[in-house]
C-alpha cells in the first residue's frame, strides 16, 4: 500500500535519505524507529508530499506520488508531530474544510465528522475555536481529519506526543481498528514499548539507511540478544548506549 | 538597506521642512514666534496622545503577552526589578518612533533659529520625561484594562480603537480642506482657522511643558517650572505605576493567562452562499475557509475600514478640485488628470493588494501542510486566492475610477478607456501581488504587516511601480492622439488607427503576460517549496 523505493533526499552536501526501501502492505502497523536525525521525519514528509526526494519513488495505492499526487494523496492520511492548524476555525469547519479539499462535501462528511469527532472525544467542542484547544485536543483533531476521507494509508509522526494517558489509549485503540479494516500504517516513533506493542513488523533507519527490518522476534535475532525488550535491541542495533540517549 | 535608505530619506526631508519653516518664520517676529510656540505645542500634543495609545498597547506585549514572562516569573527576579526593565521596553517600543520623528524637526528648528548648545541638551532633557509621562500612565491603564478583560481581547479591542483614531484623524485633516489657506479670498478664515487651533492648547498639558521648554530653550534660557514640571510629573508617575504593579501585577497576569472559550462570528450563512457557486469542493472549501479567517481576525479585516476611509478621501479630492478656475485649459487639463487618476487608483490597488493578496500564502502559516498534503493542485490552491482578492480589489479600482472620472467630467473616451485599462491593471497587480506572495512567502512571520514589509513585498511594489508607469505610457499616446483630433475635429487616418489600437494592445499584453508570468512563478515556487 505504501511503497518506498530508492528513496533520497540531500540537503546541499548532506545525505539525510539514502536509498530507503520500504514496503507497507494494507493491514499492516509498520514502525519506523530511528535515533534523532537519522532521516524518520525527511522520509515521513516525502511520502506526505512535503518535500520533494532527490531520487527514487514512492507510491501509494500503487499511484506514483510524483506522477500521480492527487490520486496517491487521496488515498492517503498524514498526522504530523506537531498539530498546526487554523486557530480561527472551529473543530467542525475545520472537518469540513479538511473534507472538501478531498472533495468530500455535504451530509456524508458531517455524518462522518461528528463520528470522529465523538470517537476523538471532541464532539462537545466541535463548535469551539481552534485556538482555544490544547495541545493534546488539536493532535486529536488532527487524526479525526486523517480518518475523515477513509484512506487507504496513513502516515504518523509521533502519535503519542502530548497526548495524556487516556488519549493514547484511545489512539492505540484507533490505529489496531483502522489496520483490522486494511489500513496500512506507517508510524514513525521514540516511543519504543508503543512500537513494541502495536507493531507488527518494525523498520531501523540510521544515517538515512534501513539498517534492520522485521518483527520484534526477528530484530531479536539480528541484534544477537534474547532481551524481551525492544530498547536494549534498539540500542545495540543504532549503536548507542543508555547514556548517548540522555542529554547531560 | 533598503529601509535604512527610506528611513534616512523621511529624516533628512522632515529636517529639511523644519529647518525651511522655521526659517521662513523668522520674517515675521512676532508672529513667528507666537506660529512656532504654536507648533510645539501641537507637535507635542499630537504626540502625546500617540506614545499614551501606544503604550497602552506596547504594555499590553511587554507585561502580559510577552513569551519570555514565564520563564521570569518562574525565576527569583524581585518584581520591581522586572517592572523597571518591563517598563524600559514599554517607553522604548511606544516612543521610539516618535524620538525618531522628532529628532531631525527638533535638529531643523534649532539650526534655523542658530540656537545655543543648550537647546539640544535640553531638548533631549525635555524629551525624555515628556515620553515617560504617558507611557507610565498607558502602562497603568493596561493594567486595569487587563484585570477586567482578557488581555488578547483588550489587545484586539485597543487595536480597532487605534484604527478608529487614525481613520478620524485621517478624515478631520481632509476635510479642513487646508488648502484652503493658500487662496487670497480666504484670508478672513485664516485667523479663524488659528483661533481654533489653539483652543486644545492647555498649560496642565505635559505637551504644553515640553514646548514651553523647548521654546525657552532655543532663545537661549532655561524654562526651569515647566521643565521641572516634566520630570516631577515623569518620576511620581512611574513610582505610581509601580506601585501599582506591585500591588496588582501578578493577580491580572494570572487573568490574563485563563483560557476562555473566545467570542466569535459564526458566519454560517458563508457555507450555503459559496456553494451554489459554480466551483469544485476544493475550492468552495478554500475559499469559505479564507473568508471565515479573515474575518474573524480583528488585525486583518479592521484594515477594511481604513481602506475605506482612504477610499472615500481619495474620492473627495476629486470632488473639491476646482479645474474650473482653468477655463480655457479645463477641458486639457481634466483629460490628463484623468491619467493621473488612473496612475494613482492603480497606485491604491498595488497598495491595497500588497496588504491583502501579498501576505495571503504567507497567512496559511505552520497550516499550510494540510493544503500541501491534500489532493488539491498548487494551482488551484492559488488561483484560489487571486479570486478571492481579485474580486472585492476590482470591484475598488473600477469605483474609484468611474466616480472620480465622473466627478472630473473627463471626456466619455477617457472614461471607457479607464474603466477598460483599470480592469487590466487590476488583475496583473493583483496576480504579480499573488504571485510574488507565492515566490516569496513568510510562513513564519507573526502577522500580515511584516509580510507586506518584507524584501518581496518592497520588490512588488517597485514592479508594481514600473509596470503602472509602462501603462500609462502605453495608453497616454492613443488617448491624447485621440483627442487632439476631437479637439480639432479631424478624422482618424487608418494607420494612426492602427497604431493607436496597437498601442492599446501592448497596454492589454503587458497587463496579461504580467499577470501570467506572475501566477505560473507563482504556482512553480509553492510545488517546489519544501
Amino acid at each position: 500500500m505504501i511503497r518506498l523505493e530508492g528513496l533520497a533526499k540531500t540537503f546541499g552536501s548532506f545525505k539525510a535519505v539514502d536509498g530507503v526501501d520500504l514496503d507497507v502492505a494494507p493491514g499492516e502497523i509498520h514502525g519506523f524507529l530511528g535515533p534523532n536525525g537519522a532521516g524518520k521525519t525527511t522520509t515521513i514528509r516525502m511520502i506526505a508530499g512535503l518535500l520533494k526526494p532527490t531520487a527514487g519513488r514512492v507510491t501509494i495505492d500503487g499511484h506514483d506520488l510524483a506522477r500521480e499526487p492527487e490520486a496517491a494523496k487521496s488515498a492517503l492520511g498524514f498526522i504530523p508531530d506537531r498539530p498546526f492548524l487554523y486557530e480561527k476555525l472551529t473543530a467542525a469547519e475545520f472537518l469540513r474544510f479538511h473534507g472538501g479539499l478531498y472533495g468530500l462535501e455535504g451530509e456524508p462528511v458531517e455524518a462522518r465528522a461528528r463520528e470522529l469527532l465523538e470517537l476523538f472525544e471532541l464532539l462537545g467542542w466541535k463548535d469551539e475555536l481552534v485556538e482555544s484547544f490544547s495541545h493534546g485536543m488539536k493532535q486529536r483533531l488532527v487524526m479525526c481529519s486523517a480518518f475523515l476521507h477513509r484512506p487507504k494509508a496513513v502516515v504518523v509522526d509521533e502519535p503519542m506526543v502530548g497526548l495524556d494517558p487516556r488519549g493514547a489509549r484511545l489512539i492505540k485503540q484507533v490505529f489496531r481498528v483502522m489496520a483490522r479494516k486494511g489500513v496500512a500504517i506507517l508510524m514513525s516513533t521514540h516511543t519504543l514499548e508503543v512500537a513494541e506493542e502495536m507493531c507488527d513488523r518494525i523498520s531501523i533507519i540510521l544515517g538515512g539507511r534501513i539498517i534492520a527490518r522485521g518483527t520484534v522476534q526477528e530484530l531479536q535475532a539480528l541484534a544477537g540478544t534474547d532481551d524481551p525488550q525492544l530498547t536494549p535491541v534498539f540500542l545495540k542495533l543504532t549503536g548507542g548506549s543508555g547514556l548517548q540517549e540522555i542529554d547531560l | 538597506m533598503l529601509f535604512g535608505g527610506v528611513g534616512l530619506a523621511v529624516a533628512g526631508t522632515l529636517f529639511a521642512i523644519s529647518f525651511w519653516l522655521t526659517w521662513q518664520l523668522l520674517d515675521y517676529e512676532e508672529l513667528g514666534d507666537y506660529l512656532l510656540r504654536l507648533g510645539f505645542a501641537w507637535l507635542f500634543l499630537t504626540f502625546l496622545s500617540f506614545v499614551a495609545f501606544s503604550a497602552v498597547v506596547s504594555a499590553l506585549s511587554t507585561f502580559f503577552l510577552s513569551e519570555d514572562l514565564r520563564l521570569l516569573l518562574s525565576a527569583p527576579v524581585p518584581s520591581a526589578r522586572l517592572f523597571h526593565s518591563r517598563f524600559a521596553r514599554t517607553v522604548g517600543q511606544s516612543a521610539w518612533m516618535v524620538v525618531a520623528f522628532l529628532l531631525p524637526v527638533l535638529l531643523g528648528v534649532g539650526l534655523a533659529r542658530c540656537a545655543p548648545p543648550a537647546y539640544y541638551v535640553l531638548s533631549v532633557a525635555s524629551v525624555v520625561p515628556f515620553v515617560v509621562v504617558p507611557t507610565a500612565m498607558g502602562a497603568v491603564v493596561t493594567l486595569g484594562l487587563v484585570s477586567v478583560f482578557p488581555a488578547r481581547r483588550a489587545r484586539d479591542v485597543l487595536m480597532l480603537m487605534g484604527l478608529l483614531f487614525a481613520i478620524a484623524i485621517v478624515m478631520l485633516l481632509r476635510f479642513i480642506r487646508p488648502e484652503r489657506l493658500l487662496s487670497v479670498q480666504n484670508l478672513p478664515d485664516v485667523t479663524a482657522f488659528f483661533a481654533t487651533l489653539q483652543s486644545p492648547v492647555t498649560p496642565f498639558l505635559p505637551s504644553f511643558w515640553a514646548g514651553e521648554s523647548l521654546f525657552t530653550a532655543l532663545r537661549g534660557g532655561v524654562d526651569l517650572l515647566h521643565l521641572g514640571s516634566l520630570w516631577t510629573t515623569a518620576l511620581a508617575l512611574t513610582v505610581l505605576a509601580r506601585a501599582a504593579y506591585g500591588r496588582h501585577y501578578f493577580a491580572a497576569w494570572s487573568k490574563a493567562q485563563e483560557a476562555r472559550k473566545a467570542r466569535f462570528t459564526r458566519l454560517s450563512f458563508l457555507e450555503p452562499v459559496v456553494r451554489r457557486l459554480p466551483v469544485p469542493p476544493a475550492r468552495a472549501a478554500l475559499l469559505v475557509k479564507d473568508l471565515k479567517v479573515f474575518l474573524r481576525d480583528t488585525t486583518q479585516w479592521s484594515q477594511l475600514l481604513l481602506l475605506l476611509a482612504l477610499a472615500l478621501v481619495y474620492v473627495y479630492n476629486f470632488r473639491v478640485l476646482d479645474l474650473d478656475r482653468l477655463p480655457y485649459m479645463s477641458g486639457v487639463v481634466k483629460n490628463a488628470y484623468a491619467f493621473v487618476n488612473l496612475a494613482m487608483a492603480a497606485f491604491v490597488t498595488s497598495a491595497v493588494a500588497v496588504r491583502f493578496v501579498f501576505p495571503a500564502v504567507s497567512a496559511e502559516g505552520a497550516a499550510f501542510w494540510i493544503v500541501r498534503t491534500a489532493p488539491v493542485r498548487m494551482s488551484s490552491f492559488l488561483w484560489s486566492k487571486l479570486w478571492t482578492g481579485l474580486v472585492p480589489i476590482l470591484l475598488l479600482a473600477e469605483a474609484l475610477t468611474i466616480v472620480s472620472n465622473h466627478l472630473l467630467g473627463v471626456a466619455p473616451f477617457m472614461k471607457v478607456l479607464g474603466a477598460g485599462a483599470i480592469a487590466f491593471m487590476a488583475l496583473a497587480l493583483v496576480g504579480l501581488a499573488c504571485g510574488m506572495g507565492a515566490r516569496h512567502p513568510r510562513f513564519a512571520a507573526e502577522n500580515v504587516t511584516q509580510v507586506a514589509g518584507s524584501y518581496g513585498g518592497v520588490a512588488f511594489m517597485v514592479l508594481a511601480v514600473l509596470y503602472i508607469v509602462g501603462m500609462v505610457a502605453l495608453l497616454a499616446w492613443p488617448a491624447s492622439q485621440y483627442l487632439w483630433h476631437e479637439y480639432r475635429h479631424l478624422p482618424l487616418a487608418p494607420r494612426l488607427r492602427l497604431l493607436m489600437a496597437l498601442s492599446i494592445g501592448a497596454a492589454a499584453s503587458l497587463s496579461l503576460v504580467t499577470f501570467w508570468r506572475a501566477m505560473s512563478g507563482g504556482v512553480r515556487a509553492l510545488q517546489d517549496l519544501e
